[in-house]
């Protein structure tokens, strides 16, 4: 009895582990891809970073926060790997968009082309909050955890991320339609 | 600068526009609803969210899901199979004591294709399923892992990984055909003497001394192990040892 017992904790925790991998290795990857600006580096991380969940899943006690401990570890894992790497940001005609292009007008993938790249050049320490504000969803309060920083310096960080990047694509739209007029 | 009605002035409001976009702060819409050059602003604000948020849904590699899982079912394996060595080191003791004692010899390790297929129909069984190609730089980089630097990759391989196969080091891949799955296996620096073919648990196979080890294939059909064997052998003749 006491070995059905075993069997029946190691698969329900084997079926946690799927229902994680399943729902939320593609937030991880895109959230990887933009820490760190390549997809090989960002698939490894992301494979690094649940097997060490697996090690730890027991530590998991409440699902409604499980995406923000993968991304913790995530983190973790991108700087005890990679902190010394320096990242080689793709350039925009290198990032992979076939999946998009097929449903995507020619217009918003320029669009989405020149917002990429413009993320690509932020600074890290305006690219990482934005990031877990719009792919994550969490609150400025729930970042200001993960970052060790307070909640008012993730307000200002997210509001001059945006105006950055606003700042960018106005100066790169500008560029674009001089190249279209010479 | 629109008359202010309420608590929150247009200052303010582009300030939390900038950092909560989509607010639904009751000062913030009531803001919002009363001066038109703020809702235009918070409209304009919307549609730049939305297209950011669609620039940033990068998509996920395919197959990301099914990777990770093989990893961890592999490490698992793994894990299991390193205890099991260490329970079966103190066994092969056990018994080598006993056999001096009464004169017993220690038997033979399981030969090549048995073990093969017996890792094949392992954990990485669903690796069989897969059919994506993966990309070549993944190839490159598990069998770099075993020293091996290749310069070119046969097409159409679905499944990469670094196995211990038995006692081999190996490159675990399988290559889907129009028959069906081809399991290649190369086993570095364990060169055979002369190919082989075997058979074992419904699938048959053969083992090819190439380059610095043994190609291994295992599949339905043998008619599909000579084009396997030549693309190998060519990418394994101009391949170094790192």
């Amino acid at each position: 009895m006491a070995t059905d017992g075993s069997k029946s904790v190691v698969s329900s925790k084997q079926r946690q582990f799927d229902a994680l991998v399943r729902g939320l290795s593609g937030d991880l990857y895109r959230y990887a891809y933009w820490l760190c600006g390549e997809d090989a580096l960002a698939h490894d991380l992301v494979q690094e970073a649940f097997l060490r969940a697996w090690r730890s899943l027991d530590s998991l006690r409440d699902t409604g926060s499980a995406k923000a401990w993968l991304i913790t570890i995530l983190r973790r894992e991108h700087a005890r790997l990679y902190e010394r790497k320096t990242p080689q940001f793709a350039d925009v005609d290198e990032i992979e968009v076939a999946d998009e292009r097929e449903t995507h007008t020619p217009e918003s993938v320029g669009e989405d082309g020149l917002i990429r790249a413009a993320m690509q050049r932020l600074d890290a320490k305006y690219r990482e909050p934005l990031l877990m504000q719009v792919l994550g969803g969490f609150s400025c309060e729930e970042i200001a955890r993960e970052l060790n920083i307070t909640p008012a310096a993730v307000m200002t960080q997210v509001f001059r991320a945006r105006q950055k990047l606003k700042g960018m694509l106005a100066g790169d739209v500008k560029e674009a339609q001089l190249h279209e007029l010479s | 600068m629109s008359k202010k009605r309420s608590y929150m002035n247009c200052l303010e409001f582009r300030r939390e526009l900038n950092i909560h976009p989509h607010s639904s702060a009751a000062e913030f819409v009531a803001h919002a609803r009363e001066c038109p050059r703020c809702a235009q602003a918070q409209a304009d604000a919307l549609a730049f969210e939305s297209t950011l948020g669609r620039a940033l849904a990068i998509p996920p590699p395919p197959n990301l899901a099914e990777s990770i899982l093989l990893a961890q079912a592999t490490q698992q394996r793994r894990e299991r199979q390193r205890w099991a060595s260490g329970a079966g080191w103190l066994t092969l003791a056990a018994a080598a004591v006993l056999a001096v004692g009464v004169g017993w010899r220690v038997t033979r390790a399981q030969p090549l294709g048995d073990a093969a297929i017996a890792h094949m129909l392992g954990a990485e069984a669903p690796a069989l399923a897969m059919t994506a190609p993966v990309a070549a730089g993944d190839v490159r980089k598990a069998f770099a892992k075993r020293g091996v630097d290749l310069t070119q990759v046969p097409a159409d391989i679905s499944y990469v990984q670094c196995c211990p196969v038995g006692k081999f080091k190996s490159v675990h891949m399988v290559m889907p055909r129009a028959n069906g799955p081809v399991t290649v296996m190369y086993l570095v620096d364990d060169k055979g003497s002369t190919r082989a073919d075997f058979a074992h648990a419904g699938w048959i196979g053969r083992s090819v001394p190439m380059a610095h080890g043994t190609l291994v294939m295992i599949g339905h059909d043998a008619s599909q192990f000579a084009q396997i064997e030549q693309e190998w052998q060519s990418t394994l003749q101009a391949s170094t040892r790192i």
